[in-house]
């Protein structure tokens, strides 16, 4: 445990435990793999996924089809397939097994920007930028679209499938949250923006980073504001945030390319203040592991994806 | 034919073999139809089969639940739902950008089809070239001669032919010629004679003697179009400029445009004889004789030495051609025979270099316009003459001119009175006059308005009526909103004209201004005040006017040149507007104020499947077709419990709300999917024929099951005995329970499908009969039991001894075999399954003072419908 004696948030993982540098560019996305999440898929501006073992750094496999850069990767509840989508318009779905894309959905008009399983892999959800959010069937063989949410007006950054319910965050500053139960659109306008919705595991509330440097954590329920967490710089890029272990602290790498954390109740940065810079570039994508306690991973513009365990937890896995 | 019935026959006397005998009466079976179905074209189709379609076998009308007259999308107009449609905006700055629509735009293919066709008719007409080979056949172009008229043949492309000219070229006529049969020489020399108008003497239409010449015959002498000129100039008619008096007066007609007017057409026919007869009798003898002596001197060969027939002017040609051959160029060379040198030189396009603009110029009209009135004083008296040498060219009128001659003057119109009043009585009565006609205000306009121009030295005030300046002055009305000084030297106008003890000054031109221009301002002040004079009376208490002036718009002449600080106020305008625009949603976003401020909710309608993979139910579900489930429970309703209750199913349901199993049948009338359908899948009518299933009469069941032995018989003796009690029973007896056997009626209704599914094979048919049968004499059916078990292999489903009566229908249908009823017993319903688990949970309520016949209503249905099953699987 840290030498951190009082109550309080666990301190983020510093320690550099790997490196991943097989992309050619900037790793636009880095997700675990679901269940221990032993694993991580990285996309990049080098068309191609990659599929590497977090804990020995080594690339295990090369998923390459794209013919253009790869923006959003979504790995199915088993494990046996993932979703990824990026600047050639239609979402891929990988059998990862043998990689090779076992559906190629077509559809969209823009680049694609962000593709998400909901929870039994039934239905995929990509959002693009032609502001427009496809549900997918990958039940039945039919490749139409179930439905197209088209109520944005600007590119779809980002998306979260619940169970019953869709989140989208779009770049004309809404949040819309689709309740499937409620049959119920409500439309947040968050002002700026949005590049990234993160909920938290009891659906009530979403971390919504916006491009005004803030990241703000928002009541699903009646759209009111819980907390807002500033300091780093995201003016530009989409750098997504996310939840520390127990979903106690906000991290979030900025486009200073250093990695931001706060304290989710008292919203004030974690020590170090200001952090160290960690990459050579915008990081582009944070993500705390699933499950272990201190594990996270960091994805950059400079064509790295760092994994960072804490100084304690340096056991083999 | 029989032996026997031949033998018959031939006893009655009748030939067994004559063709009457062997003729068949008898039609077996039902023939079939026509193997090819008479295509009647004239059939008669009900009209809902009839359809309308175009000439190109387009459907254009559609039912009126198939879209109507359609227009639109397969016959398209442009969308799906037909023409487009537009919203009209109107927009003062957008007017400019409308664009003007055309009637194409409006029209379909057909109709863009026949614009076209008609477009190429005229394109046809167009290319006809009229004057192709007839124009040169004119005598007036005096310049253009054969070489000239050759030359250009040869220079300029050939003119697109006409479809006539097509065909008559390919008839063999040619430009130049006429049209009509080819003529020997001497037809040609007399049609030429005829033509030119001379008499015809024998001696001219001497040919001569060529063997070549009189071999062939000719085309006829073109006939020349006559060219209407447009006259554009202000001679008098028939004037061309140059003539002189005599030829003006008739004298200079050249021998070859004068002769007797005959009628100009394709060829002469035989009475077209141009004799005497014909001439005009009322021409000018003196001019015909002249003419002919002034040109017989012609040479008459001239006249087919042109070779394209017509009129040729032997008068220019001889006065053109002796110049062309002394004529040079300016460089010597002598021109070449046939041309003339035009007398106009060339004129030559001038071009001035663009003036250079002077550095740190801009542009200021307003400057030029200083210049301009600066000089206008002087100008008056300039234009005065000008304007009179312009249209005068003498400067004198005709009046003048007339007494300068010494001519009588002209009748006048009736002179008036006035015009022996002295000037000063005309103005009065004018005055009078004018008062009586516009009211009380309008001397003011009619005391200037006769008066003689002013001279332009003297400034003449108008007067305006001091009442009406003064109302004028109050009423707040600004005439001249735009210009500011104007308004002031108006309003002081009409403080001058305003009664007050210490009259103003009277308004002074103003510097650089005409005295002219004053007076006339002045004038338009007078107007002014008096058009724009304020409510009279008892009218202007009920108006207040304005207290802000508003002067228009500044306008800024010459050209638009901002500045910094007008752009940069405009920013701001600009800035300020989107401030003003943002909404309070936004507002409320930047504020940080997130929640109901910054939230919309609006329905969404998540797709089916989408809530099917989501294992959601579907939140706003697809209004359901209106079920037929109120009628349709009624009617077993009314089946069931018999006129007595004559209540409908909700009736049934209220009551039953306080039971368990009724409970959950609460809402069962609404069509909804609740326990009360589970199973059912998504078909609602599934089942429902098990409730109105009407039993068949017994007899059908007798026809079907009954056997023709002895004992059976019996059976049925004693059953039509007792048939007669047991049905009042069963009524009465489902009569008494209802409330609580709806129910659980509604539970055990899904079972109805699940035993409706039999596989055949295994599929043993049990005939239930009603309580009542069931009820009637026990020892009769214990009586038949030995029967029963010594044919025990028949009996298929039988599992309990005190069961209820069964007929069991196998191979052998032949017993009924008839058992103790069994009162409360479930077994009696036809149950393969055991009930699903859900409608376990909700089985009847026991009502302690249920009687046991109170139970079987609810089974009917299910043996009625086993029932119905075997009939099926017989």
């Amino acid at each position: 445990m840290p030498p951190r004696a009082e109550r309080g948030p666990e301190p983020l993982p510093r320690q550099l435990h790997t490196t991943l540098s097989a992309h050619k560019g900037p790793v636009n996305v880095a997700r675990y793999a679901k269940g221990a999440a032993k694993y991580i898929l990285t996309g990049g501006q080098d068309r191609t996924v990659k599929l590497w073992n977090a804990n020995l750094g080594t690339e295990v496999k090369t998923f390459a089809a794209h013919g253009y850069e790869v923006l959003s990767i979504s790995v199915s509840h088993d494990n046996a397939q993932f979703a990824s989508s990026g600047g050639d318009r239609s979402v891929f779905v990988w059998d990862v097994g043998t990689a090779v894309t076992t559906r190629r959905l077509a559809g969209h008009m823009g680049k694609i920007h962000v593709v998400e399983f909901n929870e039994d892999a039934s239905v995929l959800a990509s959002g693009s930028f032609d502001s427009t959010v496809r549900l997918w069937d990958l039940r039945a063989q039919n490749r139409q679209a179930i439905q197209v949410l088209e109520e944005a007006r600007d590119a779809v950054q980002t998306l979260h499938v619940g169970s019953t319910y869709i989140t989208t965050g779009s770049l004309d500053g809404h949040v819309r949250t689709y309740d499937l139960r409620k049959g119920e659109l409500r439309s947040d306008y968050m002002g700026y923006p949005v590049t990234a919705v993160v909920p938290t595991q009891d659906s009530q509330t979403l971390l919504v980073t916006t491009v005004d440097s803030h990241i703000r954590l928002m009541d699903m329920t009646n759209g009111k504001l819980l907390n807002d967490f500033t300091g780093h710089t995201n003016t530009e890029y989409r750098c997504r945030a996310c939840f520390g272990h127990g979903e106690a602290t906000v991290v979030c790498g900025d486009e200073k390319a250093t990695v931001w954390a706060w304290d989710l109740l008292d919203a004030k940065p974690l020590q170090p203040n200001p952090p160290p810079k960690v990459h050579n570039k915008v990081i582009t994508w944070t993500e705390h592991h699933p499950i272990e306690k201190g594990e996270m991973l960091t994805a950059s513009a400079d064509g790295t994806v760092k994994v960072w365990r804490q100084a304690e937890t340096e056991q083999p896995m | 034919m029989s032996s026997r019935l031949k033998k018959k026959l031939g006893n009655l006397g009748v030939d067994p073999s004559s063709a009457r005998a062997n003729e068949s009466f008898c039609l077996i079976g039902t023939p079939l139809p026509p193997l090819e179905k008479s295509k009647d074209t004239g059939e008669f189709v009900p009209l809902w089969k009839q359809d309308v379609r175009d000439e190109q076998g387009r459907r254009r009308l559609h039912g009126a639940f198939t879209g109507g007259f359609s227009a639109g999308y397969f016959n398209t107009v442009g969308s799906k739902e037909g023409w487009t449609p537009a919203t009209f905006v109107s927009s003062r700055s957008d007017r400019a950008k409308k664009k003007a629509s055309r009637p194409e735009d409006f029209m379909d293919e057909e109709d863009l089809q026949e614009l076209k066709d008609g477009r190429d008719v005229v394109d046809t007409t167009d290319e006809m070239d009229l004057a192709g080979g007839m124009k040169t056949g004119h005598g007036d172009d005096e310049e253009q001669d054969s070489v000239a008229r050759a030359l250009e043949a040869s220079m300029l492309p050939a003119a697109k032919d006409s479809a006539g000219a097509r065909i008559l070229k390919k008839m063999g006529w040619r430009i130049g010629q006429g049209i009509g049969p080819r003529v020997t020489l001497r037809q040609r020399k007399l049609q030429d004679l005829q033509a030119s108008g001379r008499r015809v003497v024998e001696a001219d239409i001497i040919v001569p003697d060529d063997e070549e010449a009189t071999k062939h015959t000719y085309a006829p002498r073109d006939t020349p179009i006559l060219v209407v000129e447009r006259k554009d100039n202000s001679h008098g008619l028939g004037y061309h400029p140059g003539m002189g008096l005599s030829e003006s007066v008739g004298g200079g007609r050249n021998g070859a445009a004068s002769g007797p007017k005959l009628a100009a057409g394709f060829g002469l026919g035989a009475l077209n004889d141009a004799d005497d007869d014909d001439v005009d009798v009322y021409d000018g003898g003196f001019a015909q004789n002249r003419n002919r002596t002034a040109y017989d001197i012609t040479d008459r060969e001239e006249d087919e030495k042109v070779s394209i027939g017509g009129k040729a002017d032997p008068r220019s040609r001889s006065s053109a051609m002796p110049a062309s051959s002394t004529q040079t160029f300016h460089d010597g060379k002598p021109v070449l025979a046939g041309f003339v040198l035009s007398d106009k030189p060339v004129a030559e396009d001038r071009w001035f270099p663009l003036a250079d603009v002077p550095k740190g110029w801009k542009p200021d009209p307003k400057r030029v316009w200083d210049k301009e009135n600066s000089q206008q004083p002087d100008g008056p008296s300039q234009t005065a003459p000008e304007k009179s040498d312009k249209w005068s060219r003498t400067g004198i009128s005709a009046d003048q001119r007339g007494s300068l001659l010494g001519e009588t003057p002209l009748p006048h119109a009736p002179r008036s009175v006035f015009d022996f009043m002295s000037q000063k009585d005309r103005e009065r009565l004018q005055n009078i006059a004018s008062r009586e006609r516009d009211g009380p205000t309008a001397d003011s306009a009619s005391t200037s308005a006769p008066r003689p121009a002013p001279l332009p030295s003297t400034i003449t005030i108008p007067r305006t009526d001091p009442h009406i300046a003064l109302a004028a002055l109050r009423g707040g009305f600004v005439p001249f909103a735009t210009n500011p000084a104007k308004q002031a030297r108006y309003t002081a106008y009409l403080e001058s004209q305003a009664p007050s003890d210490t009259p103003p000054p009277p308004p002074k031109p103003m510097p650089g201004q005409s005295v002219d221009e004053f007076n006339k301002e002045l004038e338009d002040y007078a107007k002014a005040a008096l058009i724009f004079k304020p409510l009279s009376g008892a009218m202007a208490g009920r108006f207040t006017s304005a207290t802000i002036v508003e002067h228009g718009p500044q306008l800024a002449e010459g050209l638009y040149t901002p500045t910094a600080e007008d752009l940069a106020r405009k920013d701001a305008a600009l800035q300020k507007a989107e401030e003003e625009k943002v909404t309070p949603k936004v507002h409320a976003a930047r504020m940080g104020m997130y929640g109901p401020m910054t939230r919309e909710t609006q329905t969404w309608q998540p797709a089916k499947l989408l809530c099917k993979r989501f294992r959601v139910k579907d939140p706003n579900p697809p209004p359901e077709v209106p079920t037929e489930a109120p009628p349709a429970s009624a009617a077993y309703a009314e089946q069931a419990a018999g006129a007595a209750s004559g209540a409908g199913w909700d009736q049934f349901t209220a009551p039953s709300g306080d039971g368990t199993g009724g409970s959950s049948m609460a809402s069962s009338s609404g069509g909804r999917r609740d326990l009360s359908n589970i199973g059912l899948g998504e078909d609602e009518a599934q089942g429902r024929d098990t409730l109105t299933y009407e039993r068949p009469a017994m007899d059908v069941f007798k026809a079907i099951f009954a056997s023709d032995d002895e004992d059976s018989d019996d059976d049925a003796k004693d059953d039509n005995a007792e048939e007669p009690p047991p049905l009042p029973t069963v009524q009465t007896a489902a009569a008494a329970p209802p409330p609580q056997t709806t129910p659980a009626l509604d539970v055990a209704m899904p079972d109805a499908p699940e035993t409706g599914v039999v596989d055949v094979g295994t599929f043993k048919p049990t005939f239930i009969p009603r309580e009542g049968k069931a009820k009637k004499d026990p020892n009769r059916a214990k009586d038949k039991k030995d029967k029963k078990k010594r044919e025990k292999v028949l009996v298929s489903f039988q599992e309990d001894e005190e069961g209820p009566l069964q007929i069991s229908v196998k191979d052998r249908p032949k017993k009924k075999r008839r058992k103790d009823k069994e009162p409360n017993d479930k077994d009696d319903m036809w149950v393969e399954k055991p009930a699903p688990d859900v409608v376990k949970e909700f089985t009847i309520p026991p009502t302690s003072s249920e009687p046991p016949m109170a139970e079987p209503p609810p089974s009917e249905p299910q043996a009625l419908k086993g029932r119905k099953r075997a009939i099926d699987f017989m």
